[in-house]
């Protein structure tokens, strides 16, 4: 069911996605002043599609 | 103006180096181009989750790309706005509350040039998220769908860009006038909310107001909207721009004692 | 000629009264000591000849065209920034020229001692860098007169001794006005003592000036023990009291001087250590001002 077209279609989002996601990881390996636990938003930013790495730049990162 | 550049350049390395001019437009995008992909795979997932008898024929009329971009920009309305809000609430209020602001303050500050450069660079990043999303979403549409016309896409686009920068004023006159970013945040979203829901409940009886700018930015698509109820709105909006960041600058300067020393 | 001059400066937040009628002058080239308890004052006075806070009343006659740096006491910098970009920036913000700038946060952080992170992000700087790069931001655009609150108290000795070498080296060109606890180290920069003490200039003066208006000489006499000192100050004929293991004489006029006390140590069998006579440390003049007034 997986069609070349679908795939073509959904690998941009993937892939953004996984920038996202990457961003937000590589943020918080490097923020000395997290707001909470490292492992919480290490969960968050890889659990939750999208919304976890918002709600890390928005409520978690500090401005370090 | 040379310490416009020299804060503008502060500002630039502030939004790449903690990643927002990367990640907003990102999420942006993402808003774009769910809306098309799950109106064109709604069937099969709705398929595959089951939730049909068997042998149910799934029949739904397949949407018009003007919609489709219209349904992009209810979720910049919602989600769009909110990240920007949340991105900028800080941007003087936080300054102010960690500290960092007063080895500015201390020097013979311009603050026009202080609140504009942030101005500047949070309606940069906002563009840059509107016509990303938007930009993915017409494709994804077209791709998937039929292609809205070009010329129709470029006014809805702009028409609803003058929104978002003077919804990013907001922020910054609030960031300005509160004493801390959930505040500044608080006062933009009640504003918005409010004054949306006052043209939601009054708004036939008037024509000119930049609440009204997405609506009209959203009739681009269809029949396009009057011409001289939108250029009086648009005049209006540029006016309450300029009252916007005049202010901004006025509190900027006002409450720069409130800096933590 | 002064490059400053404060006539009976007030600041009140709501009801507290904060600042209350100071008035001073700070001398071209001169390093003045603002010094008091915590809650005194000075990071107010401060801020207030920095220009971030309006004085209630009162007025403050800077020179014309007076270039100032300000170091707060606990300066915060935008971490994602390396130490040669924010000083670089704040040049160009006091109005020092583009091209010159670069080249003046280069040099300015090479003589705090920063030369070699000046392309650090400050995020990760340490407190005592970020206390060097204060210094820096505040005299990069080479200011007439530097406005520092507490500029050694976060630093280890050696930083400190770097830090005050470092400002005696500005004085002349540069007029320093600078709050401290540190009293040792006031005591070797300073022209003008201010003390401050519930918002109130209680005292000042060179520092000659006010050791002559405080500074009873005292003889310390050092035991082996706190026992014996205590033997001594009931026993011996003058009035002492006990400090640790010592015992400490005033003299005064009609006090006894060093040949009194040695005769008399020389007839009781102390376990003495050491006799010496001492003038008032600039602490001692510090703990009488606060509790005298």
């Amino acid at each position: 069911m997986m069609d070349e077209r679908t795939i073509l279609l959904v690998l941009p989002i993937l892939v953004l996605q996984f920038a996202l996601m990457i961003f937000a990881l590589v943020d918080l390996i490097k923020n000395p002043n997290p707001n909470g636990p490292k492992w919480m938003w290490a969960a968050i930013i890889v659990l939750l599609n999208i919304i976890g790495p918002i709600l890390y730049f928005v409520i978690g990162r500090r401005n370090y | 103006m040379k310490q416009f550049s020299t804060l503008l350049l502060k500002e630039w390395r502030e939004n790449l180096r903690n990643y927002k001019i990367f990640w907003i437009p990102v999420v942006f995008i993402l808003l774009g181009v769910t809306e098309p992909l799950s109106n064109y795979y709604l069937p099969q997932i709705l398929d595959a989750t089951g939730g049909l008898p068997d042998g149910a024929v799934i029949e739904l009329p397949d949407p018009e790309p003007e919609q489709l971009l219209v349904a992009v920009m209810g979720q910049f309305q919602l989600i769009g706005m909110l990240v920007l809000v949340l991105a900028y609430m800080g941007s003087i209020a936080g300054e102010r509350r960690n500290g960092t602001a007063t080895l500015l303050y201390v020097r013979p500050l311009s603050y026009a040039s202080y609140f504009l450069s942030k101005w500047l660079m949070a309606s940069i990043v906002a563009l840059i998220s509107v016509w990303a999303g938007f930009l993915a979403g017409y494709y994804y549409t077209a791709v998937l769908f039929s292609a809205v016309p070009f010329g129709e896409f470029l006014a809805f686009a702009v028409t609803y860009s003058l929104w978002m920068v003077l919804v990013v004023s907001l922020v910054l006159f609030a960031s300005a006038a509160m004493p801390n970013a959930g505040l500044a945040a608080g006062l933009t979203l009640t504003v918005l909310l409010v004054l949306q829901l006052v043209d939601g409940l009054f708004g036939s009886r008037w024509k000119w107001s930049p609440l009204k700018l997405p609506n009209y930015a959203a009739s681009f698509l269809d029949i396009g909207p009057d011409a001289t109820a939108l250029i009086w709105t648009l005049a209006i909006s540029l006016v309450c721009l300029i009252a916007l960041a005049a202010l901004g600058i006025w509190f900027s300067k006002r409450n720069r004692a409130k800096t933590k020393v | 000629m002064n490059v400053l001059e404060v006539r009976s400066l007030t600041k009140r937040f709501g009801t507290e009264q904060a600042v209350d009628g100071l008035g001073f002058e700070l001398a071209e080239g001169s390093a003045t000591a603002l010094i008091g308890p915590n809650g005194a004052g000075k990071t107010t006075t401060l801020s207030m000849l920095a220009g971030l806070l309006e004085a209630t009343t009162g007025d403050i006659q800077r020179k014309k065209n007076l270039s100032i740096g300000f170091l707060p006491q606990y300066p915060r910098f935008f971490p994602w920034l390396s130490a040669l970009e924010f000083t670089e920036m704040a040049a160009k913000l006091s109005g020092v020229d583009s091209k010159k700038a670069r080249q003046q946060a280069e040099r300015t952080l090479g003589f705090v001692g920063l030369g070699q992170v000046a392309n650090k992000k400050i995020g990760g700087f340490s407190g005592g860098m970020k206390q060097r790069l204060g210094l820096a931001q505040a005299m990069v655009h080479q200011p007439s007169l530097l406005l520092l609150d507490e500029p050694i108290s976060s630093l280890d000795p050696t930083g400190r001794r770097e830090v005050m070498e470092l400002l005696k080296s500005l004085l002349g060109q540069t007029t320093i006005l600078y709050s401290t606890h540190i009293l040792n180290d006031a005591e070797e920069m300073t022209d003008q003592l201010l003390f401050l003490q519930n918002g109130r200039l209680v005292e000042h003066g060179s520092l000659n000036q006010v050791r002559s208006r405080y500074a009873d000489p005292q003889i310390r006499i050092r035991f082996e023990n706190t026992n014996a000192a205590e033997r001594f100050v009931h026993e011996s004929p003058w009035p002492a009291a006990v400090q640790g293991t010592a015992a400490i004489i005033a003299v005064k006029a009609e006090g006894p001087i060093m040949q009194d006390v040695f005769r008399y140590l020389s007839v009781k069998s102390l376990p003495v250590v050491g006799v010496e006579q001492e003038t008032a440390s600039l602490e001692d003049i510090f703990l009488k001002v606060v509790a005298g007034k």
